[in-house]
């Protein structure tokens, strides 16, 4: 089998660092899956991304397809001649439009019966020859997330493209998209490289590239960036490497090369993350610490050049962050100037929601709901106070002006800077704890009580004037508060109840200005992100559902039942009471009268007898273990039913001619899936 | 590196750009926060007509205003504004090499494009391009125009805003504006700060506090009724003036915060409908002459647009 290498180079203007990655591999997928789908065969396949190039490179693909037996299929054989035995108008057109006589047809058996038919044999198709389409639907199926036209004509991508290369082994095959026809020129590096480079053959793509200073593979730029970063930094030092900052500056480089510089050692008295911001958001440097976590005044940034004069470089990016850090330290000492709890007047000129009030408004109502919600989480009421009502004065800060990201740390410096207690500072720092999925809880109950209550205002506020957030708008980040609730109570307050909390918080706003279903609302709410909180501990949606079928009072009884219920689940025994949990429950719900208390007498099947002896039992032990949230335990005893379960199933007619039977034994399934019930609502786990 | 002098800098660049098939123009009589608003760019913008064009455009951003007291921030600097359109397609060396011209050599200075997605909400406009970052510093935006005044562009015109301020303090490795030279002269070196401290502490002045809010309420009202009115009478040329001085206007508004957070999008909203009315006058007008400086066939193609989206 004869074959070649395939590449294709897609030239263009600077791409987003953010997404080119994703497109090389999508253009990459859909070249593949073109090339089999003509029935040629592949080998390995390279992808290879810059901000300038999206290019992939196959490896033995097949010169032409095999050739493939193809049946044509005429009308049914008993439609194809008339009772004189002559060919009916429907064999003898499908026969002239395959170019053949009728009397040439074949009978083919097939699952639908005998059919008039042909059998051809296609030529495979000549990867030369299919090339071009192959990629012209390849790439105008690159994801592009914002598309844009230049020149003057119509075609659009997400930045300019400049140039194509395609190649079969050392041939170049003619396509055309983007008004661009195919060659076997490539550019080299904006800098270093020429305009212009003749690439021989698919193969030698890479290594051409990289004379022309061009590390084509995105991987490999990423390595080498790591390695020259931690190569510049000394052995009582360390550097962070962000991997969403890594991502971004593989992405703004062809020829990677990692440059030091510093910046003066006075501005370290600025808090650290405000120049790490500068340095990381702002100029995508990375920053270096000492070993004991502290900051070394230095960064490390990644120029795309082998400068001639590489300190140049150097000094002009020291002169870029200088005044950046300056503005950080200038706000810094300004805002230090006025106390924390005289910028927090200044939040009643703030607006947090028009229906909602100020700033000022719900920072009170934050404070309230959290001191009254102290003793529940364990914490002291003081503390809370105090911290209640700084917690959102950094907001009108010069700093969190201008950078958002420090709304906390800003207001702990200036807390403690004001001679607040620690208790106190870290409140006002951990109130916005946990920041993202999976961020870190809030350390202390009073910071807790903080989050908890600051959470809870926006999501009873916001739902409680009808803002309910839709598929992909949730400006307020409703769904992420409601996830922070459940982790903060899970870990603060697992025995509080739900629906006082959510009263608690709606209380404090005035009266008439919320919908007053709104506690139901958000508790609703809040029960339908639990899917998303335990999405990593396996625990499925069904299985949340039978939980919270029986009960909902807090989120640590929802906690103990998912978990046990999820341990159980998907045991032979889990399965079979599911099933039988179900047949019950379809059974009960044609009931329309009263059931009965168990009438002994009335019971005289055997299996109905041990049915009974057996939940008489469980129920004691049941008890007992579900007082001790113990629901492993009743879970498993539980499972002990199955087997008279299925028997008295197996022996037992329900629905007996003596409606005082039936009605017995309607109150025995009663009494059984009331038991159940006291755990989950296994029915809805059954398939 | 003998370094240029802030006005070799302007000199320069219009020299390098006229040699590019560049119109050289002067300054937009009128205050503008940006060589954007230009008629020269935005208006230009819109329709098919061809157009290369580079100017110097003082540009007044009254929040900005630091009293001079502050190295990088002025309420009132100077763009070096280039628009070609179509945008040839090879705009980026183009640019390079006026860095070149500069005498910035990128083999020596770490120059990036870095992604930067433009938008004007009061114009009614955005494009897509970069940053231009020189060792890290953004020097320069480039921009290709996607929508003006609400209307497609189509040829799009690609858009570079040179800072050249940052770009002077860069050469002349200068740390505040006020130090860069702006020129030598036989009675001595002139410096930025010569020509325009003052103007900086007295207009900041003006614009934070002395600023007549009464009147550029009314007077912003005025504009838009004249804006408004002067489309009405087919005359989109003054009816954008009027456009550019509202425009203005909110922007001195917003200095001295007589403007609430709410109020403000309302205003921005009320500045873009008369870009837009503005837009689609300039447009009309164009075509009642056939849109002179376009190639035929995009002549023809939105003159038929044109008259079908009447028609219909």
């Amino acid at each position: 089998m004869s074959t070649q290498t395939v590449l294709f180079e897609l030239g263009t203007e600077e791409l987003p660092a953010g997404e080119y990655e994703g497109m090389a591999n999508a253009l990459a997928s859909g070249m593949a899956s073109g090339l089999e789908q003509q029935g040629l065969s592949i080998g390995e396949m390279t992808v290879f991304a810059t901000a300038r190039r999206l290019a992939v490179l196959i490896k033995h693909v097949q010169e032409r397809a095999d050739d493939m037996e193809q049946e044509v299929l005429g009308p049914p054989v008993a439609a194809a001649k008339a009772d004189d035995g002559t060919w009916t108008p429907a064999a003898i057109g499908f026969a002239k439009k395959q170019g053949m006589s009728a009397d040439e047809l074949q009978i083919i058996n097939t699952e639908k019966g005998d059919r008039l038919g042909v059998r051809k044999v296609a030529a495979g198709a000549l990867c030369a020859d299919v090339l071009p389409a192959v990629v012209t639907h390849a790439v105008e199926n690159i994801p592009v997330s914002k598309r844009m036209r230049w020149g003057r004509e119509r075609h659009e991508f997400l930045r300019p493209v400049q140039w194509l290369v395609l190649l079969y082994g050392s041939d170049v095959i003619d396509v055309s998209v983007f008004g661009l026809t195919s060659d076997r020129v490539s550019r080299g590096h904006r800098f270093h490289g020429q305009s212009s480079v003749t690439i021989p053959n698919a193969d030698a793509y890479e290594t051409t590239l990289r004379e022309q200073f061009v590390i084509t593979s995105a991987d490999e730029r990423k390595a080498l960036i790591k390695n020259q970063v931690e190569a510049l930094v000394s052995k009582d030092e360390r550097v962070v490497i962000d991997d969403n900052l890594l991502g971004e500056v593989t992405g703004l480089v062809e020829w990677p090369v990692a440059l030091r510089g510093s910046f003066d050692e006075s501005f370290l008295t600025v808090p650290r993350q405000a120049l790490i911001s500068s340095m990381r958001e702002h100029q995508k440097y990375f920053h270096v610490e000492r070993l004991d976590g502290e900051l070394v005044p230095s960064f490390i940034t990644i120029s795309n050049i082998e400068s001639k004069r590489s300190e140049a470089v150097v000094y002009g990016n020291e002169k870029v962050i200088r005044p950046r850090l300056a503005d950080a330290a200038f706000f810094f000492d300004t805002d230090k100037e006025t106390t924390l709890a005289s910028k927090a007047l200044r939040l009643e000129s703030v607006l947090f929601q028009r229906d909602l009030g100020t700033l000022a408004e719900k920072q009170t109502r934050i404070s309230e709901v959290a001191q009254t919600l102290s003793q529940t989480l364990g914490a002291d009421k003081a503390t809370v106070k105090a911290a209640g009502c700084l917690i959102k004065a950094d907001l009108v800060s010069d700093m969190v002006g201008e950078f958002p990201e420090l709304q906390g740390i800003a207001g702990r410096h200036y807390a403690l800077h004001d001679g607040a207690p620690e208790a106190v500072a870290n409140a006002i720092e951990q109130h916005y704890w946990p920041k993202f999925s999976g961020d870190q809880l809030p350390q202390s109950p009073e910071s807790a009580a903080l989050a908890l209550a600051d959470r809870l205002d926006t999501l009873i506020g916001i739902f409680g004037i009808g803002q309910v957030p839709t598929g992909s708008k949730d400006p307020f980040a409703l769904r992420r508060a409601s996830l922070a609730v459940i982790r903060i109570l899970l870990a603060f307050a697992p025995t509080a109840n739900l629906e006082m909390i959510l009263t608690t918080a709606k209380q404090s706003f005035p009266s008439g200005v919320l919908d007053e279903g709104v506690v139901d609302t958000v508790k609703a709410y809040l029960l339908d992100r639990l899917p998303a909180h335990y999405e990593e501990q396996g625990v499925s949606v069904d299985i949340l559902r039978s939980v919270t079928a029986v009960g909902t009072e807090t989120i640590g009884d929802i906690d103990c039942r998912s978990l046990a219920v999820a341990n159980f689940a998907g045991s032979e025994a889990a399965n079979a009471l599911a099933a039988a949990n179900k047949r019950v429950a379809n059974i009960l719900t044609k009931v329309d009268e009263a059931l009965p208390a168990i009438s002994e007498q009335l019971l005289t099947e055997t299996a109905e007898l041990s049915l009974r002896a057996a939940l008489t039992e469980s129920q004691a032990s049941l008890d007992l273990a579900v007082a001790d949230n113990d629901y492993p335990q009743a879970l498993s005893n539980l499972a002990k039913l199955r087997e008279p379960v299925d028997a008295f199933f197996d022996n037992v007619l329900v629905n007996a001619e003596d409606a005082s039977v039936r009605l017995n034994r309607l109150a025995l399934l009663q009494e059984l899936r009331g038991q159940f019930l006291k755990v989950a609502d296994l029915a809805v786990l059954a398939r | 590196m003998s370094s240029l002098t802030f006005q070799e800098l302007i000199l320069e660049l219009q020299s390098f750009w006229g040699e590019n098939g560049c119109v050289i123009l002067q300054p937009l009589d009128l205050e503008v926060g940006a060589g954007t608003f230009h008629p020269a760019t935005f208006l230009k913008a819109l329709g098919p007509e061809n157009w290369n064009s580079a100017y110097v455009q003082p540009s007044r951003r009254p929040q900005d205003g630091r009293y001079g007291e502050n190295p990088n921030r002025l309420q009132h600097y100077y763009q070096f504004q280039v628009v070609m359109k179509p945008s040839p397609a090879d705009f980026q060396e183009r640019y390079l090499d006026s860095l070149r011209r500069l005498g910035l050599d990128p083999l020596e200075h770490d120059v990036r494009f870095v992604e930067d997605n433009w938008e004007s909400p009061t114009l009614g406009a955005w494009g897509l391009g970069w940053e231009v970052w020189l060792n890290g510093m953004e020097v320069s935006q480039f921009t290709y125009f996607q929508q003006a005044g609400g209307l497609e562009c189509l040829p799009v015109t690609g858009e570079i805003t040179y800072g050249i301020e940052r770009l002077a303090m860069y050469l002349q490795d200068v740390d505040s504006v006020y130090d860069l030279v702006w020129s030598e002269t036989p009675t001595g070196t002139i410096k930025y700060g010569d020509v325009f401290h003052q103007n900086e502490v007295e207009m900041s002045t003006f614009n934070f506090q002395q600023a007549d809010v009464d009147h550029l309420f009314s007077y912003f009202e005025f504009c838009e009724k004249e804006a408004e009115r002067l489309v009405s009478l087919e005359l989109p040329l003054p009816a954008y003036e009027f456009v550019m001085k509202a425009s203005h206007t909110f922007n001195l508004l917003d200095a001295r915060h007589a403007i609430s957070v709410t109020e403000r999008q309302r205003y921005i909203l009320r500045v873009r409908t008369l870009a837009r009315l503005a837009a689609q006058g300039y447009v009309a007008s164009r075509a009642k002459l056939g849109f002179p400086l376009a190639d035929k066939d995009l002549a023809e193609a939105a003159l038929k647009a044109l008259a079908e989206e009447s028609a219909a």
